[in-house]
């Protein structure tokens, strides 16, 4: 039989200023809402005990309770009883405990992940955490995830409170990391201001990029021009259709040629007066050579009547050039 | 341009005894060498590094020659591919290969030699075909030569058999090996020439535009028959001027009258490539162009765009010479006609077009 491990541990009535809450090594706590957790302890106390480990300057680490402890604070508290592990056990250790501690009481956001990523690089190998960690954390096992997660640390924390509040997906702020501080600031509020789907977000983020890439204009450039800004200001434009709105415009930008010849296709089709129900697509971006018609009827004679209609119009030769004069 | 770094050689077991193996132990008595079994099973996101620094020397299973896939729904020159090995030890941003290899470092194929005679029977037993046979697809015909001795047995085997070609397709200035030899008959040296900015931003560890052109121009005074390959051609403000410097050099220093192909294709990616190279390159700037969904699923310029740039290209190469064989690459029979002003309509007339460029410039 297995002997069971049991942890030492001894309940200290300890001073709330000796305990260090700046978010320490075993922090995995971002972007809470304190309150809830205030008014439950004014109401009966703090039921689990926080657990603390002594660092070498004789203060207190927050190993597990960090959320407790920020809340007794507030409340003004100047003494807890808090568990004190001996001053053997390991910081790897302490770690873990809290990790456990944590997964086991509630739904970590990603920028706690990433924050768990990171301090587990101090005492594991890539290796080890890819293959053991991330998938007790809900993350793909692999490199890739492991980098992207890794680099949430790296943001600011306007964007990282977008990434925790779900309102910017993680692949999105993946691709900010590349991006100069003000110009992913820049875009996080645009993204915030507003509400995007993951698609539009992920598109519209490649798009201002490249276009600022290829114009040599900064990202803010792009969204403080007085197209975006004529969008995000118009007051008869409600969220969902600012969003559209701002995907043209920057669609524009992004493929003045395509978007050009679409307009010249759109103009030469809405010229003929094609009868009602009768509609000419083009080839996908026009890279095919086949179009399609599309004749929407009700009885035979109503089609042919569109048919010998649609025959008659002079114009129709000349259908698959009217966007070639880009 | 300087030799690559090897730092060591994996030596798969089975090709231990291989000649290839033993040619290149010999080459690097000085570089660790380890026997390891076959990775087949490598992870796709372990090789994000591509491990360009080892050699994996690796006794091949597959079919040396095979055709080209080509690309559907575009037109392709019926080309064949001899696998000598994959990846290269170059840094080409855009370089397919990222996506497309799924096993890290340069992978060489040891019974390349020992499986000559396979070949040569195929070729030999299609005496009315010509093939058009390349190693150039999934490496660089010359980056690894010096280490390999590829065209020490290559050259002699291709040259003596008339009715195919084989082009050795570079990006670098190693041509000292292949002059050495007497071998010329049925060989091709190419390059794959691209503007300087594009060199220096997107094509690592390449030789420079001049140092591709003087080593052209050194092959073709030995007597080499050589090709070019203007692909990818990358569209950026400004591209207009540069493309032009290119083919003022190859008015300085090249005789027009050997070159028996020039190819043009413009940059073309499976969507998937895409994150890859921005992982790899966060810097490059090849996506900025204007890119849409073309017929076979990969993203292309828009076809006003790749027209102009193609139309713009041919035209001033005709202008240097009008015989050079030009041909586009994986193009439509409407972007050929837009761009070039004729189109061989379909794959097989392409390829016909280009063995006849073979008749007529390397006569038996």
């Amino acid at each position: 039989m297995t002997e069971k491990k049991l942890l030492k541990s001894s309940l200290v009535n300890v001073t709330v200023s000796d305990i260090d809450l700046k978010p320490g090594p075993f922090c995995m706590s971002f972007n809470f809402n304190l309150e809830p957790l205030k008014a439950s302890i004014e109401k009966f106390g703090v039921i689990n005990p926080p657990y603390l480990l002594k660092s070498p300057d004789n203060h207190f680490m927050v190993v597990a309770g960090y959320q407790r402890l920020m809340a007794v604070k507030e409340l003004g508290w100047h003494n807890i009883v808090c568990n004190t592990l001996p001053d053997a056990f390991s910081l790897f250790n302490a770690l873990l405990f809290n990790l456990n501690d944590n997964l086991i009481h509630r739904q970590l956001n990603n920028i706690e992940k990433g924050m768990i990523l990171q301090r587990l690089t101090r005492f594991t190998s890539t290796e080890d955490i890819v293959t053991n960690f991330m998938p007790i954390l809900g993350i793909p096992s692999n490199k890739h995830q492991f980098e992207l997660f890794l680099g949430l640390n790296e943001l600011e924390e306007r964007i990282k409170v977008s990434v925790a509040m779900e309102r910017l997906p993680i692949k999105v702020a993946g691709l900010m990391r590349n991006i100069g501080k003000n110009d992913r600031l820049e875009i996080n509020d645009l993204f915030t201001s507003l509400k995007w789907s993951f698609n539009q977000q992920w598109e519209t983020i490649q798009w201002i990029k490249e276009i600022a890439s290829r114009e040599g204009r900064s990202i803010k450039d792009i969204i403080d021009s007085k197209d975006i800004q004529g969008v995000l200001q118009n007051n008869t434009m409600n969220k969902p259709q600012k969003v559209k709105a701002i995907i043209k415009r920057l669609k524009f930008m992004r493929f003045p040629s395509l978007s050009h010849a679409e307009k010249l296709f759109n103009k030469g089709i809405s010229n003929l007066s094609l009868p009602l129900g009768v509609k000419i697509i083009p080839p996908s971006f026009f890279e095919g050579i086949d179009y399609r018609l599309e004749i929407v009827f009700r009885k035979g004679e109503d089609l042919k009547g569109k048919l010998d209609n649609l025959y008659n119009l002079p114009e129709l030769e000349r259908i698959t050039d009217f966007w070639k004069g880009i | 341009m300087n030799q690559f770094e090897i730092r060591r050689v994996l030596i798969e077991r089975g090709a231990e005894n291989d000649s290839l193996s033993k040619r290149i132990i010999e080459k690097l008595h000085n570089i660790p060498i380890e026997i390891v079994e076959s990775n087949d099973l490598a992870l796709r996101e372990d090789i994000e590094e591509m491990d360009k620094n080892s050699l994996r020397l690796i006794h091949y299973k597959g079919e040396f020659l095979k055709p080209c896939p080509g690309t559907r729904r575009y037109i392709c020159c019926g080309y064949q591919i001899l696998n000598v090995g994959i990846n290269c030890p170059m840094e080409c941003s855009y370089c397919f290969l990222q996506s497309y290899v799924n096993q890290p470092s340069l992978r060489l194929f040891t019974n390349l030699e020992d499986k000559l005679n396979v070949i040569g029977e195929f070729i030999d037993n299609h005496p009315d075909r010509i093939f058009r046979i390349g190693t150039g697809e999934f490496t660089d015909s010359l980056s690894l030569n010096y280490i390999t001795g590829w065209t020490d047995f290559l050259l002699p085997f291709f040259s003596f058999r008339k009715n195919c070609i084989l082009e050795l397709k570079t990006k670098t200035s190693f041509i000292k090996e292949i002059i050495n030899t007497r071998y010329r008959k049925r060989i091709i040296v190419a390059w794959s020439l691209n503007t300087s900015r594009i060199i220096a931003n997107e094509e690592g560890k390449t030789a420079s535009l001049k140092e591709r052109i003087i080593s052209a121009q050194e092959c073709q005074k030995a007597g080499f028959i050589i090709a070019f390959h203007f692909d990818p051609l990358i569209n950026y403000p400004g591209w207009e001027n540069e493309y032009e410097e290119i083919i003022q050099l190859l008015e300085k220093y090249i005789d027009p009258a050997s070159i028996i192909w020039i190819s043009i294709g413009s940059f073309r990616y499976m969507p998937d490539l895409k994150w890859r190279i921005l992982r790899r390159f966060p810097g490059t700037n090849i996506f900025n162009g204007e890119f849409v969904t073309g017929l076979d699923g990969k993203q292309r310029y828009f076809k006003p765009i790749r027209v102009k740039m193609y139309a713009n290209l041919s035209e001033r190469l005709k202008k240097w010479y009008d015989n050079l064989g030009i041909y586009l690459c994986m193009e439509s029979d409407d972007v050929w006609e837009q761009s070039l002003g004729w189109s061989p309509k379909n794959s097989s007339t392409l390829s016909g077009y280009l063995d006849n460029r073979v008749r007529l410039l390397m006569p038996n």
